[in-house]
Protein backbone atom coordinates (compact mmCIF):
# COMPACT_ATOMS: atom_id res chain seq x y z
CA UNK A 1 0.00 0.00 0.00
CA UNK A 2 2.86 2.40 0.72
CA UNK A 3 4.19 1.66 -2.78
CA UNK A 4 0.97 3.07 -4.24
CA UNK A 5 1.22 6.09 -1.96
CA UNK A 6 4.85 6.61 -2.92
CA UNK A 7 4.09 6.47 -6.64
CA UNK A 8 1.20 8.93 -6.21
CA UNK A 9 3.31 11.27 -4.08
CA UNK A 10 6.22 11.41 -6.50
CA UNK A 11 4.07 11.79 -9.62
CA UNK A 12 2.01 14.50 -7.91
CA UNK A 13 5.15 16.31 -6.88
CA UNK A 14 6.49 16.01 -10.42
CA UNK A 15 3.40 17.73 -11.81
CA UNK A 16 3.57 20.49 -9.18
CA UNK A 17 7.19 21.21 -10.17
CA UNK A 18 6.31 21.16 -13.87
CA UNK A 19 3.39 23.53 -13.29
CA UNK A 20 5.60 25.87 -11.29
CA UNK A 21 8.20 25.90 -14.06
CA UNK A 22 5.41 26.46 -16.57
CA UNK A 23 4.11 29.47 -14.70
CA UNK A 24 7.57 31.02 -14.67
CA UNK A 25 8.86 30.27 -18.14
CA UNK A 26 5.86 30.67 -20.42
CA UNK A 27 5.91 33.78 -22.62
CA UNK A 28 2.35 35.00 -22.21
CA UNK A 29 -0.29 35.34 -19.53
CA UNK A 30 -2.69 32.87 -21.10
CA UNK A 31 -0.06 30.16 -21.45
CA UNK A 32 0.97 30.72 -17.81
CA UNK A 33 -2.64 30.44 -16.78
CA UNK A 34 -2.84 27.28 -18.82
CA UNK A 35 0.11 25.76 -16.97
CA UNK A 36 -1.04 26.89 -13.52
CA UNK A 37 -4.63 25.77 -13.95
CA UNK A 38 -4.05 22.31 -15.32
CA UNK A 39 -0.65 21.22 -14.06
CA UNK A 40 -1.15 22.48 -10.56
CA UNK A 41 -4.57 20.94 -10.14
CA UNK A 42 -3.39 17.52 -11.26
CA UNK A 43 -0.23 17.73 -9.18
CA UNK A 44 -2.06 18.65 -6.00
CA UNK A 45 -4.80 16.09 -6.67
CA UNK A 46 -2.26 13.28 -7.05
CA UNK A 47 -0.19 14.46 -4.09
CA UNK A 48 -3.11 14.71 -1.70
CA UNK A 49 -4.47 11.42 -3.02
CA UNK A 50 -1.12 9.83 -2.18
CA UNK A 51 -1.33 11.27 1.34
CA UNK A 52 -4.88 9.96 1.68
CA UNK A 53 -3.74 6.47 0.66
CA UNK A 54 -0.81 6.73 3.08
CA UNK A 55 -3.20 7.77 5.83
CA UNK A 56 -5.21 4.56 5.50
CA UNK A 57 -8.97 4.14 5.59
CA UNK A 58 -10.46 6.54 8.15
CA UNK A 59 -12.46 9.72 8.43
CA UNK A 60 -9.52 12.03 7.91
CA UNK A 61 -8.60 10.57 4.53
CA UNK A 62 -12.23 11.16 3.54
CA UNK A 63 -11.61 14.86 4.25
CA UNK A 64 -8.42 14.66 2.22
CA UNK A 65 -10.45 13.32 -0.70
CA UNK A 66 -12.83 16.24 -0.16
CA UNK A 67 -9.88 18.58 -0.59
CA UNK A 68 -8.92 16.83 -3.83
CA UNK A 69 -12.49 17.25 -5.10
CA UNK A 70 -12.51 20.90 -4.06
CA UNK A 71 -9.23 21.69 -5.81
CA UNK A 72 -10.46 19.88 -8.91
CA UNK A 73 -13.54 22.12 -8.96
CA UNK A 74 -12.02 25.40 -7.80
CA UNK A 75 -8.86 25.71 -9.87
CA UNK A 76 -10.45 25.60 -13.33
CA UNK A 77 -13.09 28.10 -12.22
CA UNK A 78 -10.35 30.40 -10.94
CA UNK A 79 -8.53 30.05 -14.22
CA UNK A 80 -11.69 30.78 -16.16
CA UNK A 81 -12.48 33.92 -14.17
CA UNK A 82 -8.93 35.16 -14.55
CA UNK A 83 -8.79 34.58 -18.30
CA UNK A 84 -12.17 36.25 -18.83
CA UNK A 85 -11.11 39.25 -16.76
CA UNK A 86 -7.83 39.50 -18.68
CA UNK A 87 -9.54 39.14 -22.06
CA UNK A 88 -12.21 41.69 -21.13
CA UNK A 89 -9.55 44.25 -20.27
CA UNK A 90 -7.87 43.91 -23.61
CA UNK A 91 -4.97 41.50 -23.09
CA UNK A 92 -4.19 39.99 -26.49
CA UNK A 93 -2.85 36.40 -26.59
CA UNK A 94 0.79 36.00 -27.58
CA UNK A 95 1.34 34.88 -31.18
CA UNK A 96 4.34 33.06 -32.61
CA UNK A 97 5.20 35.95 -34.94
CA UNK A 98 5.93 37.88 -31.77
CA UNK A 99 4.26 41.16 -32.68
CA UNK B 1 9.14 3.64 3.48
CA UNK B 2 7.38 7.02 3.82
CA UNK B 3 9.38 8.42 6.72
CA UNK B 4 9.19 11.87 8.24
CA UNK B 5 12.36 12.77 6.39
CA UNK B 6 10.66 12.20 3.03
CA UNK B 7 7.66 14.34 4.02
CA UNK B 8 10.04 17.00 5.29
CA UNK B 9 11.89 17.14 1.95
CA UNK B 10 8.55 17.47 0.15
CA UNK B 11 7.63 20.30 2.52
CA UNK B 12 10.86 22.19 1.93
CA UNK B 13 10.65 21.67 -1.84
CA UNK B 14 7.09 23.04 -1.83
CA UNK B 15 8.18 26.10 0.12
CA UNK B 16 10.93 26.70 -2.47
CA UNK B 17 8.27 26.41 -5.20
CA UNK B 18 6.11 28.97 -3.40
CA UNK B 19 9.04 31.40 -3.40
CA UNK B 20 9.48 30.75 -7.12
CA UNK B 21 5.83 31.70 -7.55
CA UNK B 22 6.55 34.86 -5.56
CA UNK B 23 9.05 35.70 -8.30
CA UNK B 24 6.25 35.51 -10.85
CA UNK B 25 4.02 37.67 -8.64
CA UNK B 26 6.69 40.38 -8.40
CA UNK B 27 7.77 40.27 -12.04
CA UNK B 28 4.45 39.68 -13.76
CA UNK B 29 3.85 42.46 -16.32
CA UNK B 30 0.08 42.57 -15.94
CA UNK B 31 -1.97 42.50 -12.77
CA UNK B 32 -3.48 39.21 -13.93
CA UNK B 33 -0.08 37.50 -13.86
CA UNK B 34 0.14 38.55 -10.25
CA UNK B 35 -3.30 37.13 -9.55
CA UNK B 36 -2.34 33.92 -11.28
CA UNK B 37 0.81 33.63 -9.16
CA UNK B 38 -1.18 34.27 -5.98
CA UNK B 39 -3.69 31.61 -7.02
CA UNK B 40 -0.93 29.06 -7.39
CA UNK B 41 0.56 30.09 -4.03
CA UNK B 42 -2.88 29.69 -2.46
CA UNK B 43 -3.36 26.16 -3.71
CA UNK B 44 0.21 25.15 -2.86
CA UNK B 45 -0.21 26.24 0.74
CA UNK B 46 -3.06 23.71 1.03
CA UNK B 47 -0.53 20.96 0.41
CA UNK B 48 2.00 22.57 2.74
CA UNK B 49 -0.62 22.65 5.50
CA UNK B 50 -1.52 18.99 5.03
CA UNK B 51 2.16 18.02 5.08
CA UNK B 52 2.58 19.95 8.32
CA UNK B 53 -0.32 17.99 9.70
CA UNK B 54 1.34 14.71 8.78
CA UNK B 55 4.63 15.78 10.31
CA UNK B 56 3.03 16.72 13.63
CA UNK B 57 0.74 13.67 13.68
CA UNK B 58 -2.38 15.86 14.10
CA UNK B 59 -3.78 15.46 10.62
CA UNK B 60 -7.45 16.12 11.39
CA UNK B 61 -6.73 19.60 12.74
CA UNK B 62 -4.57 20.61 9.78
CA UNK B 63 -6.95 19.17 7.20
CA UNK B 64 -9.70 21.48 8.42
CA UNK B 65 -7.33 24.45 8.27
CA UNK B 66 -6.30 23.47 4.73
CA UNK B 67 -9.92 23.17 3.56
CA UNK B 68 -10.90 26.58 4.93
CA UNK B 69 -7.73 28.14 3.54
CA UNK B 70 -8.45 26.71 0.11
CA UNK B 71 -12.01 27.97 0.12
CA UNK B 72 -11.03 31.46 1.27
CA UNK B 73 -8.19 31.63 -1.25
CA UNK B 74 -10.43 30.60 -4.09
CA UNK B 75 -13.25 33.02 -3.23
CA UNK B 76 -10.84 35.94 -2.88
CA UNK B 77 -9.24 35.07 -6.22
CA UNK B 78 -12.63 35.16 -7.93
CA UNK B 79 -13.65 38.45 -6.32
CA UNK B 80 -10.37 40.21 -7.09
CA UNK B 81 -10.39 38.94 -10.68
CA UNK B 82 -13.91 40.27 -11.19
CA UNK B 83 -12.86 43.60 -9.66
CA UNK B 84 -10.02 43.98 -12.14
CA UNK B 85 -12.25 43.04 -15.09
CA UNK B 86 -12.24 46.46 -16.73
CA UNK B 87 -9.43 48.18 -14.84
CA UNK B 88 -6.45 45.95 -15.69
CA UNK B 89 -3.42 48.11 -16.67
CA UNK B 90 -2.99 46.13 -19.85
CA UNK B 91 -1.15 47.71 -22.77
CA UNK B 92 -3.27 46.97 -25.89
Amino acid sequence: MTIVALVLLFSGFFFIVVAALGVIRFPDFYTRLHAAGKGDTLGIALFVLGLAVYNGFNFVSLKLLLIVLFVFLANPIGGHVLSRAAFRSGLKPWTKKGE
Amino acid sequence: MITDKLLLTFLIALIVIIFLMLFRVLKGPTVFDRLNGLGVIGTDTIVVLILLGFLEKRVNMYVDIAISYGILGFISLVVIAKYFEGKGDVKP
